[in-house]
């Protein structure tokens, strides 16, 4: 955790806790009064709804929108809580809280703190609201699989459903998908088109052309009023975010405070799973003993392999085609799965949205990603999954036949298209 | 959001023609009732659609043609080209001097095959001129032996190439007196090679269509041209554009899909309402669409004539629930039946009626006073399979702008059970040659097995159970 002890002169204690505070509450999304975080250290109920809110727009998986209406207060200490739960948040004072939204502003500071000294919290904040000027697009979708989405809308049946009503369904949901990826292609030939047509027009050479937004600001400079006052508010939570960065110290001595006045909770040991960045060395010696393990299991192994296989032995020839094909089932998955690390393993998985450049083939230097690498990494990955997806599809098949099977006089008749 | 034609055989090529003339004509048509800024924006829509940058001035079918003999294609070319209003791009065809003879197993096991190549670069150019590509148009026929086979071809290599794009494929059965002996081979082969790697089959018949040709166009001489224009107006009747959602003035951008309209470089369009192939044909089972329009009639009396949106959905209910192709001649006897009964009964009853159960409904009004017509009747549960509520099974388009000269006119596309009966027909005519074993040696010649016969076969009889049992 990033917390670090320092001696802080006295004499700039007594302002600086404020400051640092508010610095705090200017980098965040919404952020509160400096006041709010002083009622909570007592706890008192009305500092709680501002900071349920708080915490809702932090953990909220989509970043906060000025227009967008706030769910309810239960709606919102609901997701605070689950979200907070699945992070491994370990005091359970805060799940007991009632869910108006009332209640619990100590509570909920100690969260938002751990959550702070927890990990890079305002860094993510501040990359969710940032201003794109570039054509971005995200080369892993990693952060849309694990942030949690909107709930599945459940529909329930009255009565049985008839599954021809599924099968429509599922076909609607087909040729969505169809058209999402017709309207991707479109989105990305016009962008390649202004990306062409703009060749050379923009200042930084290494970039050589406009992005969309660029080319909007040439034809509508209201647009670029508009952009203008979007970038300064950018800028002033930066800089917040950096003033607080200065003082944080002092913010987490006076943490230390409100932990005090906190009653005790029986403390169960948390264990967040972290690697830390240890010596080589370390490695080496658990892979030796990883080793060492290994041969011992494989000499208790034998002696018991051999005598299970000599009490099956009279087991019949179906017993072994069984055991081979299981056998058989293990050894591809195996391969797959190591095929799969293999891969993986070489390539540092790329993340996040990036600016799409255009460039000449071979001029492309510096840090950025080349495009063709990046859709051949997904394509190995498409194809992992696609077998994937064969192996559990083959399962369902063979069910269906085994079902079938079981019903003499019926001819099975997949549907078209199957 | 375009849309790529693909014209197979001399039948497709010769619809292609008039749907891309029938689509152009109206976009230019002067319209008294609409505003110019709105004309505009229709004219617009029509065009990112159907036709590509003008060459000279003259827009460019985003068009295929494709046939193995070479005087329908040369014909079609320069009917266009005649026309002065639009054309074919100049490299946009491909042809051949040996046609297929009417063998299905020729079409997809001879000339598929041997110019796969060609016909894909063909096709690939004519994508990569669209900025977005919303799927293929495919036009054939469904009993001959290019059209059909090599279009069956085709498309699965649609399917293969450009699998997330929409594959609607329209589909022209056979006249029930037959021109072609194996007909009924050709079809069931197509079909459910279709049934497998499209999305949507619109059917027309041409037995309907004559009589539209005949009853209402008081045609004396019908000839194939005058039966492919009702079948272009038809067409144009639907895929011409509409607002994009209810109570918008936008014009949807894609006939064919939803429209999520979130690009940042365009104005954002509405979500749509409702889309033509999500709607209509999301289940695997059933694809069998087909458009009924109201009204239909010669220039002549369509001077005299008044129409009110009341009356015109009266009818065209009634034509779709007692299945009837046009407005003359309706059974106004059939009747939706009455809720409550319990399902077997339901099923009976609409045997003796002949009362036609739909799937889904689309519905599209274009002319005045639009937003005032009453959709009650098309709303019905009772009309629907127990398994759809009406609110996920009917769907409606609007626009004020008029088709073509007619000031209120409305198309309804519905997979219903209205093939059910010649489907039925013509897989029991089939089957009985197969079981003779009449002709099956020219197939497996060309490397159509028994055993393709026999899963075709299977495949089409479980889609008419599908469809008898909704």
């Amino acid at each position: 955790m990033g917390r670090r002890r320092r001696r802080v002169d006295p004499a700039d204690a007594a302002g600086a806790l404020p400051a640092a505070i508010t610095a705090l509450s200017r980098a965040l999304p919404g952020g509160p009064s400096p006041e709010t975080f002083r009622r909570a250290k007592f706890d008192r109920p009305e500092a709680a709804p501002a900071l349920w809110r708080l915490l809702f727009h932090v953990l909220s998986p989509r970043p906060a929108d000025d227009a967008a209406a706030l769910p309810t207060p239960e709606a919102q200490a609901r997701l605070v809580k689950s979200v907070l739960r699945s992070q491994g948040y370990p005091r359970r004072a805060l799940v007991q809280l009632p869910e108006d939204g009332s209640q619990g502003s100590r509570e909920l500071l100690l969260a938002l703190s751990w959550l702070l000294a927890r990990g890079p919290l305002l860094e993510r904040l501040l990359a969710q609201i940032r201003v794109r000027l570039g054509d971005e697009m995200p080369v892993c979708e990693c952060e849309v699989l694990a942030s949690p989405g909107p709930p599945a809308p459940r529909v329930e049946a009255d009565g049985c459903v008839d599954i021809r009503h599924l099968q429509w369904l599922m076909g609607k949901l087909r040729f969505r998908w169809r058209n999402l990826i017709t309207s991707q292609q479109e989105h990305c030939a016009l962008l390649g088109k202004v990306h062409s047509y703009t060749r050379g027009c923009h200042s930084d050479r290494s970039l050589g052309h406009l992005s969309v937004t660029e080319a909007e600001l040439l034809r509508d400079p209201e647009g670029g009023r508009q952009l203008l006052r979007r970038l300064e508010s950018e800028n002033a939570r930066l800089e917040a975010a950096l003033e607080w960065r200065r003082r944080e110290l002092v913010f987490w001595q006076w943490m230390d405070t409100v932990l005090d006045a906190c009653p005790p909770e029986a403390s169960q040991p948390t264990f967040l799973p972290r690697i830390l960045e240890r010596g080589a060395g370390e490695l080496e010696l658990v892979a030796r003993e990883l080793q060492a393990l290994q041969e011992e299991l494989q000499a208790v192994v034998e002696p018991r392999r051999a005598a299970w296989e000599a009490r099956v032995g009279g087991w019949g020839p179906g017993w072994k085609a069984t055991q081979r094909a299981s056998e058989e089932a293990v050894r591809q998955e195996l391969t797959a799965l190591q095929r799969a690390w293999e891969r993986g393993g070489g390539l540092a998985q790329p993340h996040g949205p990036h600016r799409l450049v255009r460039s000449e083939a071979g001029t492309l230097g510096g840090p950025g990603l080349c495009a063709t690498e990046v859709i051949k990494a997904l394509r190995s990955r498409e194809a992992c999954l696609e077998a994937a997806l064969r192996q559990l599809q083959g399962q369902c098949r063979q069910e269906l036949a085994r079902l079938v099977g079981a019903l003499p006089g019926f001819i099975w008749i997949l549907p078209p298209g199957c | 959001m375009s849309i790529v034609t693909v014209q197979l055989g001399q039948c497709g090529n010769q619809i292609g023609f008039e749907v891309f003339d029938a689509l152009f004509i109206d976009s230019h048509c002067p319209q008294r009732l609409s505003s110019k800024r709105e004309n505009e924006a229709y004219q617009a829509s029509c065009k990112e659609r159907f036709f590509s940058e003008e060459e000279n001035g003259v827009p460019i079918a985003r068009a295929v043609l494709v046939d193995m003999e070479p005087k329908v294609i040369n014909q079609t070319l320069s009917k266009a080209a005649q026309s002065g209003r639009w054309k074919y791009g100049q490299h946009s065809s491909f042809c051949q001097k040996q046609g297929s003879g009417n063998n299905w197993a020729y079409g997809y096991s001879v000339h598929g095959p041997r110019h796969e190549e060609s016909i894909r670069n063909l096709i690939q150019k004519e994508v990569e001129k669209c900025d977005s590509l919303s799927g293929f148009f495919i036009i054939m026929s469904m009993a001959g032996g290019t059209g059909s086979g090599l279009g069956a071809f085709v498309t699965q290599n649609l399917q293969d190439q450009y699998s997330n794009s929409l594959k609607m494929n329209q589909i022209i059965w056979p006249y029930g007196t037959g021109e072609v002996i194996v007909q009924n081979y050709n079809s069931v082969l197509t079909l459910s090679h279709l049934y497998r790697s499209s999305d949507a089959l619109l059917v027309h018949e041409n037995d309907a269509v004559h009589k539209i040709c005949a009853k209402l166009m008081n045609i004396k001489q019908i000839s194939f041209s005058d039966i492919n224009q009702v079948l272009a107006h038809q067409l144009g009747s639907v895929f011409q554009p509409t607002y994009s959602a209810e109570g918008s003035f936008h014009y949807r951008r894609n006939p064919l899909v939803l429209e999520a309209g979130k690009s940042k470089i365009r104005t954002p369009v509405d979500s749509a309402s409702g889309d033509l192939m999500e709607n209509l044909v999301p289940h695997p089972e059933f694809k069998m669409l087909g458009v009924r329009n109201i009204p239909q009639m010669s220039e002549n009396s369509l001077a005299y004539s008044t129409f009110t949106w009341a009356g015109l959905l009266k009818h065209l209910r009634q034509m779709l629930i007692s299945n009837a192709k046009m407005e003359e001649g309706i059974d106004w006897q059939i009747r939706p039946p009455l809720p409550g009964l319990p399902n077997l009964s339901k099923m009976s009853l609409n045997k003796e009626l002949h009362f036609n159960t739909s799937i889904a409904n689309l519905l599209i009004l274009r002319g005045k006073d639009v937003h005032s017509a009453d959709l009650e009747g098309f709303k019905d549960p009772a009309l629907y399979t127990s398994w759809l509520e009406p609110v996920n099974a009917f769907n409606v388009w609007r626009t004020q702008r008029a088709f073509s000269k007619y000031e209120k006119s409305a198309a309804l596309v519905s997979n219903s059970q209205f093939l059910v009966k010649p489907l039925d027909m013509i897989v029991g005519k089939a089957w009985n040659m197969f079981a003779s074993k009449a002709y099956v040696h020219q197939y497996t010649k060309f490397g159509i097995e028994e055993e393709d016969f026999l899963d075709s076969f299977a495949l089409l009889e479980q889609v008419v159970a599908s469809y008898c049992t909704l």
